[in-house]
């Protein structure tokens, strides 16, 4: 057994190199995440799901997704964690010990079942949709020009549209921020 | 005529892996090998040049200041860095009682990685980019990223008031400051039409006797200032260092640290300046390419480093002449003035690319540029004029 692992091993050691690359951050991620829920320093969670936020783009880059793992860092990362460390930081700090009362009673239970239930809905939907009974690619690779091709051909419509919704919350943003004329 | 000297890295990279495989060591410890040797070369000429610079620095703003600046340490005070060396190490490292220890110890480490990661994209000559990726751009700024948790980190746990209004100050600065920055620097990938490095530089070579350079269009020119510009305020230097303000915050997320830990955040901004620099150069400099064709004598990487050098060289010329921004200027300058100009950067570059890039391109494209350029900046002298300033709380 041993010795047959060490054979693969020698005999395609990128191949076992490659797979670790998406086993090691995964296994960051899902401790991160368990981490960032249990922490009772709320800094200390936001901080450990940002780990987790990369350790995600680490894993879609592994796995040959090039431009979602980037754009995950970039927007998780780069803004999401950011907008959820402001959050904290402009709330009371006595708000942050009062937290720990929520680990009694019932609270707990009910976001597990929650979590549990959203996850069995998702993966539902995963796989009932047309999508998954489609047979695999041959190559697991998305190269970033095709995936240009696509949002610009088939989806630029969904693009447009997001790009007008953004639009929009950036200007609504701006008129609440807007200083009032006395 | 391309110089004889033009392949040497690569050249004593090949021949020392061939020297190491003659001793039949397998394939996959040779690429792991030359991987390393790669990452070792670069970090240390990164190094290097941050040591030159911090000495430069310190002569180049004497000079401008009119003093003689460091002249002590070894001939012309050259050996500064190494003294500069010494003295960090050997001084003590406090952490402050009430500090998050393990956030304030982790801090600089996070600092320190995106600068060197970002590096491992920037095409340094001709066929020697270190990682070549389809989407190097993005990577760019996705690891760039990862500098903003750094400087929170920083701030918060060090448990001092005058450090979380640094970090806060420097977050926002940079998240502002990312969206000219990014959209700029999509401008050239969409004129290259790729986003990655090296094909942006090999769509700035060619040409006839003038360099086909992309800051020697109007768009061009317009998105490498604002490039520029942000690229300044993302290393938060001068005239953007107020979450530093050594004179109101005390230096902000530094002022808890000492020793080595100072040292590496220190490190880490020039690399990340250098970072920066060298973009600045791959996307509107030219890369690599250059200037003129007879000048294909001196080796690409000499140009590359030379070109990085004088950026870094106008950066330092700029902080020893302005002063320091107030922060709702900053923010407004931001998003007032340098996001509408990349938006009129960015149609005026796709006018350049339909309208057959000749004589009609030039004129269409001047116009998408200047006609925002003169409005916003009216509006803005006019927003900004310089008035008696009214103290609310004093008198």
């Amino acid at each position: 057994m041993m010795c047959d692992f060490l054979k693969t091993c020698c005999a395609d050691p990128m191949k076992l190199i490659g797979e670790w690359f998406v086993i090691l951050p995964a296994v960051i991620l899902l401790l991160a995440a368990a981490a960032s829920v249990v922490m009772r320093n709320l800094i200390h969670a936001a901080l450990l799901l940002t780990l987790s936020f990369i350790a995600l783009g680490v894993v879609f880059i592994a796995l040959g997704a090039e431009f979602v793992g980037f754009v995950q860092l970039l927007v998780y990362v780069g803004a999401v964690a950011m907008v959820i460390v402001f959050a904290i930081l402009l709330t009371k700090p006595d708000q942050l010990t009062k937290s720990r009362n929520m680990l009694s009673g019932f609270a707990p239970a009910a976001g597990v079942a929650v979590a549990f239930a959203s996850l069995a809905a998702l993966l539902g939907f995963i796989f009932s949709s047309p999508l998954a009974k489609k047979p695999l690619p041959a190559t697991a690779s998305a190269p970033v020009a095709a995936i240009g091709e696509a949002l610009m051909g088939d989806y630029v419509i969904a693009l447009i549209v997001l790009g007008i919704l953004l639009t929009a919350a950036l200007v609504g943003a701006a008129v609440i921020a807007m200083e009032d004329k006395p | 005529m391309i110089s004889s000297l033009e392949r040497v890295p690569i050249d004593l990279l090949h021949w020392f892996l061939g020297l190491v495989g003659s001793f039949g060591v397998p394939a996959w410890i040779l690429a792991i090998v030359s991987a390393l040797i790669i990452i070792g070369t670069i970090i240390g000429v990164f190094l290097g040049l941050f040591a030159l610079t911090s000495v430069m620095e310190r002569k180049i703003l004497a000079r401008v200041q009119n003093r003689y600046g460091p002249n002590r340490a070894g001939p012309f005070g050259l050996f500064q860095p190494i003294a500069d060396g010494i003295k960090m190490i050997t001084k003590e490292d406090l952490v402050p009682r009430t500090a998050d220890w393990i956030v304030h110890l982790l801090a600089p480490v996070v600092m320190m990685v995106p600068a060197l990661m970002v590096l491992a994209i920037i095409p340094y000559g001709r066929d020697m980019v270190p990682v070549e990726l389809d989407a190097g751009i993005l990577y760019f700024f996705a690891v760039g990223a990862g500098t903003e948790v750094a400087v929170f980190m920083a701030g918060w746990g060090s448990n001092n008031k005058y450090s979380v209004l640094g970090a806060m100050r420097a977050i926002a600065q940079m998240i502002s400051y990312e969206l000219p920055l990014v959209i700029s620097a999509i401008v050239t990938a969409m004129i290259a039409g790729s986003l990655s490095p090296s094909a942006i530089v090999a769509a700035q070579g060619g040409g006839g006797f003038v360099p086909q350079w992309f800051i020697l269009t109007p768009w061009g020119f317009t998105a490498g200032l604002i490039f520029y510009i942000c690229a300044l305020a993302e290393s938060n230097r001068s005239p953007f260092d107020l979450p530093e303000g050594e004179s109101e915050l005390v230096a902000g997320h530094l002022t808890e640290y000492s020793g080595f830990k100072y040292a590496t955040f220190f490190m880490a901004e020039y690399v990340g300046m250098f970072a920066i620099c060298g973009m600045f150069v791959t996307l509107f400099l030219g890369g690599w390419q250059a200037p003129l064709p007879f000048l294909d004598i001196v080796p690409s990487w000499c140009w590359f480093f030379g070109k990085v050098c004088f950026v870094a060289f106008t950066m330092i010329w700029v902080r020893a002449t302005l002063p320091r921004l107030r922060i709702d200027h900053l923010l407004a300058f931001a998003w007032k003035f340098l996001l509408p100009m990349s938006f009129a950067a960015f149609l005026s570059a796709a006018c350049w690319h339909y309208a057959g890039r000749g004589p009609l391109a030039w004129i269409l494209s001047l116009a998408i540029v200047g006609i925002p350029y003169l409005i916003l900046g009216n509006a803005f002298t006019n927003r900004f004029a310089v008035s008696r300033r009214t103290y609310l709380f004093s008198e």
